[in-house]
């Protein structure tokens, strides 16, 4: 009971940094990221590529992510450069089309390159007892790792100036203009940024079980639905979306069963979108 | 307008049909390219009535495979199950998919979701689709597939009558298009695709013109799903899959044109024709394929039709004006002025 509650927070916190990205790109740019699992994936494999260079597995890791960052702000200062030239739902639309595109383009090259990768990380420690309940490292240290970024966004979104400015966009982009914000500069910081959390759930996958090439469009569709539960435009609603649906995913393939647990969880996103079409907590930025 | 006014109405439909019925002329008796033609019809029908969904009334469902193999799948196991006759079990199964579309539409409109949401809550349901066949599997066989031969009609079985009937098909649901678009609803739908809030202020009712649009294009769509799976032989899940059906309906849509008539089915023949040519890049295709999309969009982001019109429009004195496709602004099937305004009742 409270080891499958622990596996939906583990999983709910990794779809909560995969959602969170897709909010803080939607919220800035105005752009759905259709490639954001794709991102997750190419972190992965940046990784492992180090990994079997004989790079220390923490390095490598980190260099994943980092990898994923700069690929996100290459995309965003060469790719979406014709999107951003328009606004409101045309650029929406083109962004939809130039990020699905760009989806095609890297799960088609990394799983014709890489036809048969798998990233495993695995912990000196595999397990250990907390109150009782045996535990796996890798759960705790991916959810205390997903944590700490969450509390670091949200302190740097709330106290630095470079995080108000990001909010002031994300509620008015003119407005923010106007008062002397440059949305470009904002905008390709965040992309960099959300990238890098993608690459993040990439590597927490790779520890937590395995990750493969072909998982790229899951992780998208997933961090979609989360996104959108969540309200897409607010950060704390991506959180407590990705680990409500979490949780509610864990419960249900342990006591019903794998097909039904993607249906149960495909139509409590479907009920909390018709219920709730704002997002779950639709006040909070 | 010329002297004619039904033959100019749909003198490209007819033209259309004309050059869609010679292509088994120039596929020289290979079935190959018999069942890829007719694949590109299929995808044509899809992308009209996705058209008229999304283009015409900015509903985003991302359930296009789902509607079709909803239908087909009711068609086929009603038949399969209950020895009926497929005269009864097509129209259960397009209006199960009809019925469906418009209660997304309906639930969509009254919740005020906006295009992504509606995406979102119908990409959830394709989703369930798929993994309800799969679950199902005493009725649906499951991933390997239910075998469809000898349930429907026997005409569907022999290629080349098939690849007719699908044009009739299409035919069809192209008449029916132009039909409602010429009617006062496609005025309205213009109205609405360009400002939602005026058009219910001048006393449209956006609701029901979503729910028609919706209902009509989806019982286009589940036709469309039926006659394939029985001319398939089998249906599968992933017959039906978002990948398979709902990314290059987009794609052809988009690239044809969107609120155009014959958009939709240059664009899936421009599809079908690409896709043939990325075939022997094997495993490589899936990256070929975001290159084009990308390009494309770059380059044509109006569609072709728009990009045609706009070059056709500098040498308009050569291009014979009972032609309504290419004709600027859509007003193609548009009703002579006098019939514009509102009838004093």
């Amino acid at each position: 009971m409270t080891a499958t509650l622990f596996d939906g927070i583990v999983q709910g916190l990794q779809l909560s940094l995969l959602a969170a990205g897709i909010t803080l790109i939607y919220g800035l740019g105005g752009v759905l990221n259709l490639a954001h699992g794709q991102f997750a994936v190419l972190g992965g494999v940046a990784a492992k590529l180090l990994l079997d260079r004989g790079a220390h597995p923490m390095l490598a890791g980190i260099s994943g992510i980092v990898a994923a960052g700069l690929f996100g702000l290459l995309v965003d200062r060469s790719l979406l450069l014709p999107a951003y030239r328009y606004r409101g739902e045309e650029r929406l639309l083109l962004g939809l089309i130039l990020t699905l595109g760009l989806s095609f383009v890297i799960d088609g090259y990394l799983n014709y390159v890489f036809s048969d990768f798998s990233l495993t990380l695995s912990l000196p420690i595999a397990s250990v007892q907390i109150a009782g309940i045996p535990m796996r490292t890798a759960g705790l240290m991916t959810s205390l790792i997903a944590v700490m970024v969450f509390l670091a966004l949200f302190a740097f979104l709330r106290w630095t100036l470079l995080g108000k400015t990001i909010r002031s966009i994300i509620e008015n982009e003119v407005g923010a203009e106007l008062c002397g914000i440059d949305p470009v500069r904002t905008r390709t910081i965040i992309v960099g940024l959300a990238t890098m959390m993608a690459g993040l759930a990439g590597i927490a996958q790779g520890l937590f079980s395995s990750l493969g090439t072909e998982m790229g469009p899951g992780f998208t569709i997933l961090g979609l639905l989360v996104a959108v539960v969540g309200g897409v435009r607010s950060i704390n609603g991506a959180l407590v979306a990705g680990v409500f649906l979490g949780i509610v995913n864990a419960f249900a393939s342990r006591y019903i069963g794998a097909y039904v647990a993607f249906i149960i969880l495909l139509a409590t996103a479907m009920a909390t979108i018709l219920l709730r079409p704002s997002g779950l907590l639709a006040r909070f930025t | 307008m010329s002297r004619w006014p039904i033959f100019s109405r749909y003198a490209d439909l007819v033209l259309l049909a004309i050059l869609l019925a010679l292509v088994p002329a120039f596929a020289a008796g290979s079935p190959y390219y018999l069942r890829l033609a007719t694949l590109a019809v299929v995808y044509m029908g899809w992308t009209v009535a996705f058209n008229l969904i999304f283009g015409h009334t900015k509903q985003l469902f991302l359930c296009v495979g789902a509607l079709a193999g909803l239908a087909a799948y009711v068609t086929a196991v009603l038949s399969q199950q209950l020895q009926l006759s497929p005269w009864i079990t097509i129209p259960i199964g397009v209006a199960a998919a009809a019925g469906l579309g418009a209660l997304f539409s309906y639930v969509s409109v009254l919740r005020g979701l906006g295009v992504i949401f509606v995406g979102i809550v119908t990409l959830a349901f394709s989703l369930i689709f798929q993994n309800l066949v799969l679950g199902l599997r005493q009725f649906t066989n499951g991933e390997t597939g239910l075998v469809t031969r000898g349930l429907g009609f026997a005409l569907l079985e022999h290629p080349l009558a098939a690849y007719y009937l699908f044009i009739v098909a299409l035919t069809l649901a192209l008449v029916v298009y132009s039909f409602v678009m010429g009617s006062r609803m496609g005025f309205a739908f213009r109205a609405l695709s360009d400002d939602e809030l005026t058009a219910e202020l001048s006393g449209i009712d956006v609701t029901v013109c979503k729910v028609i649009a919706a209902a009509l294009g989806s019982a286009i769509i589940g036709m469309g799903g039926t006659l394939y799976g029985f001319y398939n032989g089998i249906i599968s899940p992933g017959l039906f899959s978002f990948a398979n059906v709902d990314i290059p309906v987009l794609i052809s849509l988009l690239l044809g044109g969107m609120r155009t008539r014959l958009g939709p089915v240059i664009g899936a023949a421009v599809f079908a024709v690409i896709e043939e040519f990325v075939r022997p890049f094997g495993q490589l295709n899936v990256l070929v394929d975001g290159l084009l999309l990308i390009v494309l969009f770059i380059a044509f982001r109006e569609g072709l039709v728009v990009n045609v019109r706009k070059a056709l429009g500098r040498t308009a004195m050569l291009w014979p004006t009972w032609l309504p496709a290419l004709a600027p602004d859509d007003m193609s099937n548009a009703r002579p002025s006098g019939k514009m305004s509102p009838r004093a009742e």
